[in-house]
């Protein structure tokens, strides 16, 4: 379970890494193309502030570098790895450019960029509430909205190693 | 964001007389008794924060009020569907979900001003409530979203609970104050109670 701000990853087949109740915050999965690890990062916020010692998953800017690394000790290698997003919706559309779901979302954009980590889809924006599930071991990702199915957005491809 | 246990006591009283206050407000439009729990305060890790609420995966409706003026913060009440249903009958709005939101919505906004106002004469803060928003969705969710603007400057939110029951009724919601960093430091200055706390 990736709680808001926290990070988690596996090696374990059959494990399942979640993160719940996304609204505006981001659920960023990372899965390695030969299905042996994936990691999931509860992105809060675009960018890192001056505030000292947060925990690297709440900012987009930290997240993903973070992420890697704790990845590339499970010896997992960077050019293996693809990218999922869900959440970053407008829960409430408070005045004031507030939108902080778009902003994650262009941020997290930005820095799988920098980390030259393909995106391999997105379920992101509107308005509504999702939850992210990775399926550690079999690259695959879904996701759920309040009341709805849980959908595939990246299935196992049977029998393609990386 | 350290604050001691006499901080603490102090953001309690503070949210008791809000809450108070806006209980009142809530018995005046339904014609009905409305029972207070006594409010919590309690400054948590973001993650727990959000789980202090309620159950995560819960499908919730809430209604957000966004405070301007002096601080920043939100007022957020969470209603599980059937009290919600139950609150809008008292206000002949049920069945229409259309009605049901700006029926919450206008609950909010009475409820939310009535506790700002408390608290802003207790504290000599100019405060005013935005236009409330309803959504329907995952508590977490909404809860987090609330939290996010928080975030940005503590890894740790302060949240002031209370809980309002409509006596004889089925109906009871949450009632969540949420101030930002620096909302929390001005409301303790006005107090007497900031500068000693690590």
């Amino acid at each position: 379970m990736a709680r808001m701000a926290e990070m988690v990853v596996s090696h374990t087949d059959g494990d399942v890494l979640v993160g719940l109740g996304l609204g505006s915050c981001i659920g960023l999965a990372l899965v390695d193309g030969g299905h042996r690890a994936a990691g999931l990062a509860h992105v809060v916020l675009p960018a890192a502030s001056r505030h000292g010692a947060a925990a690297a998953g709440k900012f987009a800017d930290t997240a993903v570098p973070a992420l890697v690394l704790e990845l590339e000790r499970l010896g997992i290698r960077r050019h293996s790895l693809t990218a999922v997003m869900v959440g970053g919706a407008q829960m409430f559309t408070m005045g004031g450019g507030m939108d902080i779901g778009s902003r994650n979302d262009a941020a997290v954009r930005d820095a799988l960029r920098a980390a030259r980590i393909p995106l391999a889809t997105a379920m992101t924006g509107g308005s509504v509430g999702r939850t992210i599930k990775v399926y550690v071991g079999e690259s695959r990702v879904t996701y759920k909205e309040a009341g709805g199915p849980e959908t595939d957005l990246l299935a196992t491809v049977q029998g393609v190693a990386a | 964001m350290d604050l001691t246990e006499l901080q603490l006591d102090a953001l309690r009283e503070m949210a008791n007389i809000g809450s108070g206050n806006a209980a009142t407000a809530l018995a005046a439009m339904l014609g009905r008794p409305v029972d207070l729990s006594v409010p919590s305060a309690a400054a948590l890790p973001l993650a727990d924060a959000v789980e202090a609420v309620g159950d995560v995966d819960e499908l919730i409706t809430a209604v957000g009020i966004p405070v301007v003026g002096d601080l920043g913060a939100t007022v957020l009440l969470t209603f599980q569907p059937e009290a919600a249903a139950t609150l809008c009958g008292f206000l002949g709005a049920a069945g229409d979900p259309e009605m049901e939101l700006s029926a919450l919505q206008e609950i909010g906004n009475i409820l939310g001003s009535a506790y700002i106002s408390a608290m802003g004469s207790m504290c000599g803060l100019e405060l005013e409530p935005a236009p409330p928003q309803a959504a329907s969705d995952m508590l977490g969710a909404i809860v987090a979203s609330v939290l996010a603007p928080v975030a940005a400057y503590s890894d740790v939110a302060l949240l002031l609970d209370s809980a309002m029951i409509v006596e004889d009724s089925e109906c009871r919601f949450g009632f969540l104050f949420v101030p930002d960093e620096e909302g929390v430091a001005t409301v303790l200055g006005r107090l007497g109670l900031w500068g000693q706390a690590a």
